[in-house]
């Protein structure tokens, strides 16, 4: 068989082409799904903060929470059939663990600090989920978790600088921009 | 001195193995994910999958997921070998122009 250089190099750039485009494609599946519902239940949830009685606000909160994660566990379990790994159950286990002690933290670091209130323990709830999100860039996948950045930044500049504003802030900018994010991910990425 | 491998070399088959490649040993991606990834038709594909499946490069595991039939698609142990050898016979040829 002959093989030019030139075809020899060409091959060896389809091949490279190739690799990263299925690392980009099996990274963006969950992630996408991630920001699109979770910036959904924050422009809701945040609106609601914003313009509705206190009262309410906590079962409205409750509800989103309830309906975000029963999507974001059937659409993440629809993507997951799409790549069958040895590794997929021992790191749902692993993943699942990790959240779940990260609310303890959270719940443990609001309960000491004692947030004076409802702004700085929304902000203090943001800063450990973007945590979270960054241990789960850094697990699975580099290219996944420079948008905590952004988000997280957002979080801090709205609470620091726009504290009459900061749940409209969250929830056009954060909730706004991650849905955004997600439709750019899931369509032009 | 590794050798060049007619089989693979064919350009969607090239790109076939290495979209498997990028993949964790012993992990296996559905036909559909697949064939998006490397934007052909579902014959062009399926006739591609038949040859390296004939060479023993790849394995097709066809199964059903919630009542749905589903074809998945893993590089075998002699794929693995067959595609760095191919690699690395590429990259010689460049080595020496």
């Amino acid at each position: 068989m002959n093989v030019t250089p030139t075809e020899a190099e060409e091959a060896l750039m389809a091949i490279q082409t190739m690799a990263q485009k299925t690392r980009k494609s099996i990274a963006s599946g969950g992630t996408y799904i991630t920001l699109i519902v979770t910036g959904i239940v924050w422009l809701v949830g945040f609106l609601c903060t914003q313009f509705l009685p206190t009262g309410i606000v906590g079962y409205i909160w409750g509800g989103l929470s309830i309906v975000g994660t029963i999507v974001g566990i059937v659409l993440g379990s629809r993507m997951g059939t799409r790549l069958r790994s040895p590794s997929t159950i021992p790191m749902i286990r692993r993943v699942g663990f990790f959240w779940l002690l990260l609310v303890f933290f959270a719940l443990a670091v609001i309960a000491v600090a004692r947030p004076a209130d409802g702004k700085q323990a929304t902000t203090l709830v943001i800063l450990f989920i973007m945590l979270g999100q960054m241990a789960m860039g850094l697990l699975f996948s580099f290219s996944t978790i420079w948008w905590t950045i952004p988000i997280t930044a957002l979080a801090l500049i709205g609470y620091f600088l726009f504290s009459d504003i900061f749940y409209l802030w969250m929830a056009i900018l954060g909730g706004g921009g991650m849905i955004v994010l997600g439709l750019y991910i899931r369509f032009r990425w | 001195m590794a050798e060049l491998n007619e089989t693979i070399h064919q350009p969607v088959r090239l790109r076939i193995m290495a979209a498997l490649m990028t993949l964790e040993a012993g992990s296996e991606v559905d036909f559909a994910t697949l064939r998006t990834l490397l934007q052909v038709t579902d014959g062009n594909l399926g006739a591609h999958l038949r040859k390296l499946e004939e060479a023993g490069y790849i394995a097709v595991n066809k199964t059903f997921v919630e009542r749905k039939p589903r074809t998945f698609v893993a590089v075998t142990t002699e794929g693995r070998k067959v595609f760095q050898e191919h690699v690395s016979a590429l990259e010689s040829i460049l080595k020496n122009r």
